[in-house]
Formats: C-alpha cells, structure tokens, sequence
C-alpha cells in the first residue's frame, strides 16, 4: 500500500520511468563522449543506450495503456540494463547514481514492499558488478552494493513519507471539503426554495435542484448566465437592475431583503416569488445569495381568502341592506298609519335618522305657491354658512330641479332624494351625516325606495287631509259656532269626531230661536261621509231654518225637507233628523221624529224617559211620508237631550244596551248642561272619542228664581222672546193674568225703545235684569244706544203707555245708552 | 198670510172687508200687518173691520200702525172699525191710548161690519 503511489495515475507513473529511461540513456552516451578510461567497450554502451533511448519513448507514447505491472517490469529491465552499462564501463561513481535512481523510483511510485524486491534486484545487482569488477576491499564492495542504495532509497522514503503524510492530510481535508461542499450542495438541493447566488455583474454562479424544479433550467445551463435575461418578466427587468444595483451599492452586507419578483419559466409561463436576498463580500467580490420561493400559491390562497371575505362581506351587507329595507319599509308604513300628515312626517324624519344613522333628517313639501318648506326635522339644524354645498334649502331645491336623487361629499355625507307623485316633485327627503359617518350608493338606493314610499303616502295624506279639512270646515260652518243665548233655557252642544274614520261623519244639530218665543232642536245624521254628507248637511240646514223661522210646525218642515231630499238628493240619500220645538212661556214640546233615536227628557228629580212617540221613516226614503207630531210638556228644571247613534251604538252590542247606558249616564249627571254633556261623555266615551261621530245637544228649561237677567240683541224679533220669558218670571212671581200682560206690555215698550236706539248700527245686545222682592217687581231694561226723544205720535205712546202700566217709571239718558227702571207692586199674596 | 207672529185672515162681508187677526203685534209683525191689511181693502169697499178679538198682544207698534190704517182709510172715505174683547189686553191697552177717538171700538164683530153697511 503506497498512498503516494495512488496520487498519481500510471500514466504519470510511466512518464516518469521514460524520463528516466531517456536520461539514463543520455548519461550513458555523455560519458562515453567525455574522456574516460582505457578499455570502455563504446559499441555496446551505445547500443544499450540507444535501447534505452527507445524504451523510454515508447513508454511514453504508451503511457496511458501502461499497468502497473508493465511499471515493475520495466524497472527489474532498468535495473538490469543499468548492471550491464556499468559492468561495460568499469566501476565508476555513476553506479550508485544511477542505481540510486531506480531505488528513488521504486519508493517513489511503488509501495513499500515492491520498492523494497526492487532495492534487493538492485543490490544483488550492484554486488555483482561489484564481483565481477573486481573490486579491491570485499566488504567494502558489499557495504556500496548494497548501502548505497538502501540509504539513499531510505532517506528519500522517509522524506516521501512525510511528503506523504501531509500530503494525506491534505487530502483529507480536500475530502472533508469536498464532503462539506457536497453536503452544502445536498441541503441546497434538498432545500425547497430555489437557491441563487448572482454575482457583481448578476451572473448566476449558483443553482440548486430547486431552482431546476422552479425554473426549468438545469445547473449547467444555468450557471453563468444572467438572472436578469434568463429568469425576470421583460418589463421588470429594469426594476431588478435597480434593485440589484442599489443592494451592490449598499454599504457592508446585507441581510435577507424580501422583493417581490415576477419571475417566468423556461417555457414561458410567469408567476410570482418572493426572493430573499443578502449581499456578502468575499475577498473583494460581492455576491448575492438569495432564495426565492414561488408564492403563486400563497398569493392563489390570499386571493381566495380576500375572495371569501368579500363575498362574506358582500353577503353581510346585502343582508344588512335586505335589513334595512325591510325595516325601512316597517317604519314608513308605521309613519303612514298615522292620520295626519304633520304627524307622519314628523314620525318618518325620527325614523329615517335612526334607520341611516344620519345626524339630521328633513322633509321638505312643496307649498302651495310653489316653494319648498321644511315640515319635518329631526336632529340638530346646521349653520349654512360654513356649508360647502350651501344652505339645505339651496341643496332641496336642487334635488327639487333635477328630479333626481344627489349625494354629496362634502364636509358632511348628503342625501337628498325627490318626492314623487304622479310625475311631480312633491317634496324632498334629505340627510346629512357628518365624519365618519359617510354615506354610500346603497343609502342613496335606500332612501330613494323609501322616498317611493313615502311620496305615495304623504300625497294620499295631504289629499285625504285637503278633503278632511274642507268636509271638516264644511261640517264646522254647518255646526252652530256659539250657540243663541236663550233667555231662561240652559243649552250646550258637543260634537266628537270619530275615532279612526278618517271622513267626516254626516252628524249635525243645530239651535234656532224661532220668532215668537219658540225655540227649535235639531238633531239629524245624514247617511254617508265626506264631501257629499257634509254639503247635505248644509243644505238641510238651510232649509230648515228658513221654514223654521217663518213659523211652520214641526211636521210641515219635515215634509219639506224630505221633499227637498228625495227631489234634490237622489233616491240613495237618506237622513235621520228630529225636531223638536219648545215654548219656553209654557214648557209645550212639540216634535216630529224621522227615524232617528227617540230625545231623553230628563225630569227635575232626574228621572229619565226616552220620548218614543212620533216616530216616521227617515228623509228621502218616500215621497210623501206622513209625519206625525208629538207633543209633550218640558217643566221648568227638566232637560231633554238629543244625540246621534255614535253616542250609544257599539260595534256588536245591541242597541238598547247603549240606550239603557246613556239613560244611566243621564241619571247621575248634574243638572247644568254644558256639565250634563261633559258628564255623558266621559261616561258614555271614555276613551275620548267612538267609532262613529258623536253628536250631543242638551237643552234644560232652567227653573225661575226671583231675580232674572237676560241679554236679548236689539232687533224687533228679539221681542217675542222676552215677552216670553218675562210671562215666565211674572208667572213665577204668582201675578195675575191682566197683570202680567200689564208688565209685558210696559217691559215691550221699553225694549221697544231700546231697539229703536240701536237704530241698525248697534250689535250690542239690550239687557232685562228683573227683580222680585216680596210682590214688588223691580225691571230694568237697559240699552247702549243713542237716546232719542220720544218724537210725537208713537214712540212717544210708548212711553205713556209704560208709565199708565206701572207704578213707577225712570229713564235714565247717559251718553252711553239708556235704561228705563219700573216698578210695580203685585196684588195678592207671595208664593 | 202667515207670519211669524200673526196670523190674518181676511174676508169680504159685502162691501165690508173683514181682517181678523190673531197672535201678536209687536214692533217685529205689525208694520207687514198693517201693508197687508191695507192692501186688503179695494177702493170700492165702504169700510173695513179689524177683528183684533183673538190677538193676544199688541203694543204701541201695533197702535202705530192702526193709527196709519185709520188716516189712510180716512183719505179714502173708508169707514174704520176695531173689534176687541173687553177685558182682555188688546182692549186695555187700546183704551189706555184712547184709539175710539181715531176710529170706534166694538165688542163684537156683526155689530161693527152692521154700522159700516
């Protein structure tokens, strides 16, 4: 075993032992040209060394099919032409030179153990020669044979072996290098990230198995070209010189720098990678290691992801949309459900700011002269002044003109979206929300559906409401305002929309001083609502009063309004009413019924009957109906009530529970109207209003006492009623009949007077205080005219008259009005 | 006629035209009265008679406007007569303005429209 025989191959081995060929034969042929001793046999020195010549050529021209075995025997052959050069020469130092060389050769080249059958070949050799040339000092001639050889073969065998060693050594750390490096390769290779490694000039100088995978390069294709060309995207190229040189440039190294690259493959095909790159400087050259990983994948599962989150995000917002709508549909329907339309409006602006979470929500309508009006608000007003998109009216008003809904980014988010009906901007819903707060397109789609909606309702609403309120205005006209003054009658009146009919109901009474002292009741309900109710309310009003004034009894007006309704009012119009006439002088009641509800009279211990008799079929229902009239007596104290229906009549009670109801009502009510009304209808509508009108007239012939005042306007009518109520007191007061014509006679005289200083110009009311103490009378009528003298002739017979009538008689002028006091003793007792 | 206080009815008594009137009369009914009741008497007729036996009221108006019938009918050359029942307060109170010097009072209607034909 010779490890420094296997550094080198046989043909270096062989090339060597030519050398030595050649150069033995060139020693050989010096010396013989050199002067040299008698008796050199030259012929065959120059053959052997010419033999030598040619061996050594052939060996080396062969040199590459040469075995060791060929090595070994050309050295014993070398061996032995040396023997016989010497022995032809003569002894001489080249022996051992010579000799030496072949030793050296064997150690050299061979191992131990052939060098050493080599060294004894050439000692027996040297000996012999040693003999035959005859050699003086035999052990001296051994001692050269053989230690000339053996020493100089064992000295350069140990030089070789130390040689050897470090050259093992050395070997071994190329190996531990080599397996270094091979190990590096093997985890570069194994790595799953392409690896490469650019140097100054971006020339590739490492590839791993990895980026054969990624790229489809080979390492030996690989190695030596530019990264830039073979593997970056075109148009990214200069973006990689820039990157490249800017880390070059950089100051010492670099660690790990993520780029992102758009790298392509050998066929073509791209994708993206991240690189992660760290400059190193190695004895002055700069490379730039990096790893770069394919992120196709990651950027495929990033995209899903980013996908799935906007999908989820998409679907989360449609559902919160499909939320809001459907809420904001429950809130503009809950709005609409309101009856008027301040309150929906009003309840839709709170709504609309909750729902879009806006700052402030408006409702502009159009007027009627045509300008836009803020009719609802929620949240707080903004200053325009600062405003980039102007005041909010500036802004509705450009909605309003464009017919088309606007969002605005200004300093604040702004929606303003049209109201429209029937082809018209009817009005504007507007919001506006301030930071972060900002509205998007779906909002605008929001509002706009919800505009949709509210358009429709809102101009239902104000339509409803236009009607409403002119039925409503219709109705009130209709309704006596203040009801006559009724010298010794109580009177009060109530009226009660109903509850949730939207329409104005067909309910109606009415009070009418009737001249002569009468006083006529009117409780009526036209059939139907609305408009057409309403107008024949008025109609039949009308026309009663007018036949009522002039005196006609109570079945003669009837069957003049049931020819006005069934002529005028076509045969599906039909009106319940009742008449009813009183005399206050006497209390006589007298009345005609068409089809309504019997009146309650109301006795002064509270004892209540329904007046049933007269009862006829309602107005309109036949052309000629016969009407009955009635007649019952109204004592001083007691109270008859008229109503309609809505007062009694429940949804799915009978009718004579509402009756026995309102009969209870009366029994425990006070005895003063407007409270016997207020009474009844807490009773009987506690909740403040029924499913039909109410309609409610209580009328009470309010007792005598001894003291009396009653203020009657000056005209001529106003006459007969206080006659009447003055033939009451007197009554009261227990006079006689002649004297109580006596003092109505006189009491007209002065109020005669007093209607005559009014002249026409004075609405101010003439007033008759009366005062009963023991059997004397005390009467004063007062007026607030200008005081006439009586003229000759009439007026001044009237005020002869007054004084033949009573006891006593004062007028008292005052630049104010005048008043004339009278007395008169009663005869008879007290009552 | 029917008014709102009064109530007329006239007739014609050969050449006497007869107007009885009932209710009241006041400054409100009698000056339409007292035009109608005028009207009522055509130019051929001797006289008329007002039977104010039913009225219940009357008062200086009512006295004016009688005063006006018995002038006019005087111009004329008609002949005026008043019915009232005594005792009652038409008869009192036509007594107190002593109206029999503007024309004569009667207890009973023949008797009146006897003396006029």
């Amino acid at each position: 075993m010779s490890p420094l025989g296997d550094l080198f191959d046989r043909s270096v081995k062989a090339r060597a032992l030519a050398y030595l060929y050649a150069s033995g034969a060139i020693v050989g042929l010096l010396s013989l040209i050199l002067p040299h001793a008698e008796g050199v046999k030259e012929g065959p020195l120059v053959g052997l060394a010419t033999a030598a010549l040619a061996i050594g050529a052939v060996i080396y021209w062969r040199a590459r099919g040469v075995t060791e075995w060929h090595l070994h025997a050309l050295v014993v052959t070398g061996t032995l032409m040396l023997t016989l050069a010497n022995y032809w020469f003569g002894p001489t130092a080249l022996y051992a030179m010579m000799f030496s060389w072949a030793a050296l050769y064997a150690f050299y080249f061979f191992d131990l153990r052939h060098a050493l059958a080599h060294l004894a070949l050439i000692g027996v050799s040297y000996a012999l020669l040693l003999v035959l040339a005859d050699h003086p000092s035999p052990a001296t001639r051994w001692l050269l044979a053989i230690g000339t050889p053996a020493i100089a073969g064992l000295l350069i065998s140990r030089l070789l072996t130390r040689l050897r060693a470090e050259a093992i050594k050395g070997e071994q750390r190329a190996g531990e290098l080599r397996q270094t490096e091979a190990r590096t390769r093997l985890v570069l290779d194994s790595a799953p990230d392409a690896f490469v490694t650019l140097d100054r000039d971006g020339i590739i100088t490492t590839w791993n198995a990895a980026a054969e995978r990624m790229f489809g390069w080979s390492t030996p294709e690989a190695i030596g070209r530019p990264f830039r060309s073979l593997i970056i995207a075109p148009e990214f190229r200069d973006l990689h010189d820039e990157r490249r040189r800017e880390l070059i440039e950089a100051k010492g190294t670099v660690t790990g720098r993520l780029f992102e690259i758009e790298a392509q493959r050998r066929d073509g095909t791209r994708f993206p990678a991240e690189a992660t790159v760290s400059k190193v400087v190695e004895s002055g050259d700069v490379y730039l290691p990096g790893f770069i990983r394919d992120i196709s994948e990651r950027r495929r599962r990033e995209d899903e992801r980013e996908a799935l989150l906007r999908e989820q995000a998409a679907r989360a917002e449609a559902e919160r949309v499909a939320e809001m709508v459907s809420g904001m549909q429950l809130l503009v329907d809950a709005a609409l459900a309101h009856r008027t339309l301040g309150d929906i409006v009003a309840d839709l602006v709170t709504r609309v700011r909750g729902v879009l979470r806006a700052d402030t929500a408006l409702i502009y309508l159009r007027q009627e002269d045509g300008s836009m009006k803020v009719v609802a608000r929620a949240g707080p007003e903004r200053d325009g002044a600062d405003d980039p998109m102007g005041t909010a009216d500036d802004f509705a008003n450009r909605v309003a003109e464009s017919r088309e809904p606007l969002l605005l980014e200004g300093e604040d988010s702004v929606i303003g979206v049209p109201l429209m009906a029937e082809g018209d901007v009817t009005g504007v819903l507007l919001v506006r929300a301030s930071e972060p707060r900002r509205f998007g397109s779906e909002d605008l789609g929001l509002l706009r559906l919800t505009a949709d909606r509210v358009a429709l309702g809102i101009d239902q609403a104000r339509v409803y409401e236009r009607e409403h309120r002119i039925a409503e205005t219709l109705q009130r006209s209709l309704l006596p305002e203040r009801l006559p003054q009724l010298p010794g009658l109580g009177v009060a009146a109530r009226y009660l929309p109903a509850a949730a009919e939207a329409e104005v109901g067909g309910d109606w009474y009415d009070v009418i001083p009737i001249p002569g002292g009468e006083v006529g009741l009117v409780m009526g309900d036209v059939a139907g609502k609305g408009l057409a109710a309403a107008s024949m309310v008025g109609q039949l009003r009308s026309a009663l009063r007018a036949y009522a004034m002039e005196g006609h009894p109570p079945q003669r007006v009837l069957e003049q309004l049931n020819r006005l309704v069934w002529t005028e009012m076509g045969e599906s119009e039909m009106a319940t009413l009742l008449f009813l006439v009183l005399d206050p002088a006497d209390g006589a009641v007298r009345w005609v019924n068409a089809g309504h509800l019997p009146p309650l009279l109301v006795v002064g211990d509270r004892l209540a009957h329904f007046m049933e008799g007269g009862r006829s079929v309602p107005l309109g229902v036949m052309p000629f109906p016969t009407f009955e009239e009635v007649t019952s007596q109204l004592d001083p104290g007691g109270t008859v009530v008229l109503y309609t229906d809505g007062l009694v009549e429940r949804p799915g009670d009978h009718i004579d529970n509402g009756l026995a109801r309102l009969a209870g009502a009366v029994r425990d009510a006070p005895a003063d109207p407007e409270q016997l009304c207020d009474h009844m209808l807490r009773t009987l509508v506690p909740e403040g209003a029924a499913p039909d009108d109410v309609a409610l007239l209580a009328l009470q012939n309010v007792p005598m006492a001894d003291r009396f005042s009653a203020e009657f306007p000056t005209e001529p009518h106003a006459l007969a009623s206080m006659r009447s109520l003055l033939r009451r007191w007197l009554r009261h007061a227990h006079g006689t009949d002649q004297e109580i014509a006596e003092i109505t006679t006189a009491c007209g005289e002065a109020a005669t007077n007093a209607i005559e200083h009014a002249g026409s110009s004075s609405g101010i009311p003439f007033e008759v205080v009366g005062q009963l103490e023991g059997r004397e009378i005390d009467i004063i009528v007062r007026d607030y005219g200008a005081w006439r003298a009586p003229r000759s002739g009439d007026q001044g017979r009237g005020l002869s008259l007054i004084e033949a009538l009573m006891d006593e008689v004062e007028v008292s002028p005052t630049p104010e009005g005048t008043s004339i006091r009278m007395r008169r003793t009663l005869n008879g007792e007290a009552p | 006629m029917r008014s709102d206080l009064v109530d007329m009815k006239v007739e014609q008594r050969g050449e006497v035209v007869v107007a009885r009137v009932t209710g009241e009369l006041d400054l409100a009914s009698a000056p339409r009265a007292g035009e109608e009741i005028e009207a009522a008497v055509p130019p051929s007729a001797r006289g008329l008679v007002v039977d104010f036996s039913e009225l219940d009221f009357i008062d200086s108006s009512g006295i004016a406007m009688l005063f006006t019938l018995a002038r006019r009918l005087g111009g004329r050359r008609q002949e005026l007569r008043v019915v009232t029942s005594p005792g009652e307060p038409v008869s009192r109170v036509l007594d107190l303005v002593e109206f029999g010097r503007a024309a004569p009072l009667h207890a009973d209607l023949d008797s009146a429209v006897a003396e006029i034909a």
